[in-house]
C-alpha cells in the first residue's frame, strides 16, 4: 500500500533567469512500513525535499508539485497538512542539541503536540511520554519528564526527539540526516534504534542522508539525488549491487569497505561540488563530474527502467560498471 | 540557591554603600551648601551658623559616618529647605512615582510586545514597517511635546480626562500614556530582534513541525526565549523611571520623586539628595537581583546549579 506520494516536487528560491532550483521535478513514493533512503551529497536538495512534504520551507522559497498525498489526503491543502503534520508524519532532525526549545521541560514538550492531536488529558500524555521514552531506551522516563534539554547528552536528546516523534504513532516518520550530528557509536545506537522501532510498530521511514554506508544498513529502497532530481532509484539490492548512474557508482566508491578495501589504497572521491542549478537547466547536471560524459549529455537524457530499477543516464548501462 | 541570593545580598550592600559614598562626597564638591542655604547677599555670620549648625566645617570623613550611622538608625535628617524630615518627605512623594513608573512601564510592555511579534512575524513587510514607525515616533518626539498634545487633545478639546494634579487615578492616565510611548521604542526592538532570532532557531521549526497551530509556535515557543533580554531592560528602564521624569512630573503636576530630586539640587540640599541617590541605589540593585531571578526562570539554562 502506498503512504506518501510525491509527484513532480520542484523548490525554487527566486524568479526567472536567476532562480535558484533546489529540487527539479522530483518524483518518489514511500509504501507502508518500508524504510526509503534519500541519498546524496550536501546540497542535492535532500533537506529541501523533506521540508517541502512537511510544509516547513523557510518562506522565500516557492513550491509546486503535481500531487503530495499521504493516503487519502491532500498535504498541498492547508486542512491536509495541518491534519497530518506530527500527528501521521512526524519529522526528526539532524541537530538534536537546538532541535528542542531550552526554555521548557523535556515532558512539556513531549506532550503538548500529543494533546493537540488528541485532546487527551495531561494525565494521559504524561503517561503516554513515559511509555515513549521507555520504548526509545531511556533509563527512568519518570525523571526525565521535569528535565531540560541543556541536561541531556545529544544521543538523548536525539532519543527524546524520536519518542517526542513517536507520541502520535504517526504511520512516517522523516528523518533528515538524524545521525550526523552525532559521534559514531551513538550513531550506530540511534540506526539500531530506529530499526527496531520500525520492525515493531511498523512505520515507514524516509531516511535522509549523504552516507551510503548507513543506507546499506537500513534502507529497503534508495533514491539517489543530485543536484535537485532524482538520477536513480531501485531496491536496496539493485543500488549496491548494480548501480547503472555514474554518480552512484562514484558515490559507492567512497565508501571504505572492510575487508574489501586495501590497506593504504586511496578510498574514492568525486572531484569538485554540486553545481547550483541557477536559471535555465539543459542535459544531465552531474555532466562536469561524470567520469564517462560524452558531447551528448548537455541534450535530453533518457530514463531508463528494469523493473523497479529506474536511472536517467544516457548509458544503457554504466560503462564504470563494464569496465570495472 | 541560598549561597548565591547570600552573596548576591552582600554584594548588593557593598554596591549601595558604594554609590552612598560617591553621592555624598560628589554632592559636596559641587557647591557650598551654606551658602546656597543663606541666599544672595548673606550676612557672613548667617553663613558661618549654618556651617555650625549642620556640620558643614567637619572632615568630610567624619560628615559622611556620622551620616551613615544615622542612616542606619533610620533617621535620614531634615531637608535644609522644606524644614521636615527627609524620611518623610520621600515617602510623601515616592508612592506618585512609582505609580506613573509602573503604569508607564505596563504601558510600554503592552505596546512593545506585540508590536515586536508583529514585526517579526512579518518581518520586511508592510506591517514591520507600520510597526516600526508607530515605536519610531515615540522615539522622535520629546516627551514634553508629546505631553502637551496629549493635553491639549483629551483634556482640553474631549474633555475626557484631568490635565494636572494626582488625586485620583484618572489624573495619571496621561502621564502614564505618555511616558509609556515614549519609553517603547527600546522595548520594541528589542522584543523583534530577540523574536526575529528566535523564529529562525531549530527548536521553531521543531514545534511546527510537531503540527502545533502558528500562534501557540509564535508566542510560546518563540516568544518565551525572546523576552529573556527584555527583562534586563525592563530592570534599567523600571530603575530610570522611579529616579522620576522631571519633564513629566513637571508638566501635569505630579508631585514625585523626580520633581523632588530636580528641587533639591538647585537647594543644595544634601539630605534629601543623598536619600534619593541611596533610594535609587537600592532600587537598582533590588531589580537587577530580580531581574536575574526572572530570566532563569525564563530560561532554565541560567540556573545556578
Amino acid at each position: 500500500m502506498t503512504l506518501l506520494t510525491v509527484d513532480n516536487l520542484s523548490v525554487d528560491f527566486g524568479r526567472g533567469a536567476k532562480a535558484l532550483h533546489a529540487v527539479r521535478g522530483l518524483s518518489f513514493s514511500v509504501a507502508e512500513g518500508e524504510t526509503l533512503c534519500i541519498v546524496g551529497e550536501s546540497g542535492c536538495g535532500k533537506s529541501m525535499t523533506s521540508l517541502a512534504i512537511m510544509d516547513l520551507l523557510p518562506r522565500i522559497a516557492r513550491r509546486s508539485v503535481d500531487r503530495l498525498t499521504m493516503g487519502e489526503t491532500d498535504l498541498t491543502r492547508a486542512a491536509g497538512i495541518r491534519a497530518v503534520r506530527g500527528n501521521q508524519m512526524a519529522m526528526i532532525f539532524q541537530e538534536p542539541m537546538t532541535a528542542l526549545n531550552p526554555a521548557f521541560p523535556i515532558g512539556d514538550q513531549m506532550t503538548e503536540a500529543y494533546i493537540h492531536h488528541t485532546g487527551a488529558s495531561a494525565g494521559v500524555a504524561r503517561a503516554r511520554a513515559i511509555e515513549m521514552l521507555a520504548e526509545v531506551g531511556i533509563a527512568s522516563p519518570e525523571k526525565r519528564l521535569g528535565q531540560y534539554p541543556h541536561q541531556l547528552s545529544g544521543g538523548l536528546r536525539q532519543r527524546v526527539m524520536i519518542a517526542m516523534a513517536l507520541m502520535t504513532s504517526p504511520k512516517l516518520l522523516i528523518a533528515d540526516e538524524p545521525t550526523t550530528a552525532l559521534d559514531v557509536t551513538i550513531q550506530a545506537q540511534i540506526l539500531r534504534l530506529l530499526r527496531d522501532l520500525q520492525k515493531r510498530l511498523g512505520i515507514a521511514i524516509i531516511f535522509i542522508t549523504h552516507d551510503l554506508g548507513l543506507v546499506s544498513r537500513i534502507a529497503d529502497r534508495v533514491v539517489v539525488m543530485y543536484a535537485g532530481t532524482r538520477v536513480e532509484e531501485g531496491t536496496a539490492a539493485e543500488i549496491f549491487d548494480k548501480p547503472r548512474h555514474p554518480y552512484t557508482r562514484a558515490l559507492i566508491d567512497c565508501i571504505p569497505q572492510p575487508g574489501k578495501t586495501e590497506r593504504g589504497a586511496m578510498l574514492g572521491t568525486i572531484p569538485g561540488v554540486v553545481p547550483a542549478m541557477v536559471g535555465e537547466v539543459r542535459g544531465c547536471a552531474f555532466r562536469t563530474r561524470c567520469a564517462v560524459a560524452t558531447p551528448l549529455c548537455d541534450g535530453a537524457i533518457p530514463k531508463r527502467r528494469a523493473g523497479s530499477h529506474s536511472w536517467v543516464c544516457i548509458h544503457e548501462t554504466s560503462p564504470v560498471e563494464a569496465s570495472a | 540557591m541560598l549561597i548565591y541570593l547570600a552573596k548576591r545580598l552582600g554584594l548588593s550592600v557593598l554596591v549601595a554603600l558604594f554609590a552612598s559614598i560617591l553621592a555624598f562626597s560628589l554632592l559636596r564638591l559641587q557647591g557650598n551648601a551654606a551658602t546656597a542655604l543663606a541666599g544672595e547677599g548673606a550676612r557672613a555670620e548667617d553663613i558661618a551658623l549654618i556651617i555650625q549648625t549642620y556640620g558643614l566645617d567637619r572632615p568630610i570623613v567624619l560628615q559622611y559616618l556620622s551620616w551613615l550611622g544615622d542612616v542606619l538608625q533610620g533617621d535620614f535628617g531634615t531637608s535644609y529647605f522644606f524644614r521636615t524630615p527627609v524620611a518623610e518627605l520621600i515617602a510623601s512623594k515616592v508612592g506618585n512615582t512609582v505609580i506613573l513608573a509602573m503604569l508607564s512601564l505596563a504601558i510600554a510592555l503592552a505596546l512593545s510586545i506585540p508590536l515586536g511579534v508583529l514585526a517579526a512575524v512579518y518581518s520586511g513587510t508592510w506591517i514591520d514597517r507600520l510597526c516600526a514607525t508607530i515605536s519610531l515616533l515615540g522615539q522622535a518626539l520629546p516627551s514634553f511635546f508629546l505631553a502637551l498634545c496629549m493635553v491639549m487633545l483629551f483634556a482640553i478639546k474631549l474633555r475626557w480626562l484631568p490635565a494636572s494634579g494626582d488625586a485620583t487615578w484618572r489624573h495619571f492616565v496621561l502621564p502614564a500614556l505618555t511616558l509609556g510611548y515614549y519609553i517603547t521604542p527600546p522595548f520594541m526592538r528589542l522584543v523583534r530582534a530577540g523574536m526575529i532570532d528566535a523564529l529562525g532557531n531549530d527548536y521553531v521549526r521543531t514545534a511546527r513541525a510537531k503540527g502545533l497551530p502558528a500562534s501557540r509556535v509564535v508566542l510560546k515557543h518563540a516568544l518565551r526565549n525572546a523576552l529573556v533580554p527584555v527583562v534586563g531592560l525592563v530592570a534599567v528602564q523600571l530603575g530610570l523611571l522611579i529616579g522620576g521624569s522631571v519633564v513629566i512630573e513637571s508638566i501635569f503636576a505630579l508631585d514625585g520623586l523626580g520633581y523632588l530630586a530636580y528641587q533639591s539640587i538647585g537647594y543644595r540640599d544634601f539630605p534629601v539628595l543623598q536619600a534619593v541617590v541611596l533610594l535609587l541605589a537600592v532600587v537598582y540593585v533590588v531589580l537587577t537581583l530580580v531581574a536575574d531571578l526572572v530570566n532563569a526562570w525564563l530560561d532554565p539554562r541560567l540556573r545556578v546549579s
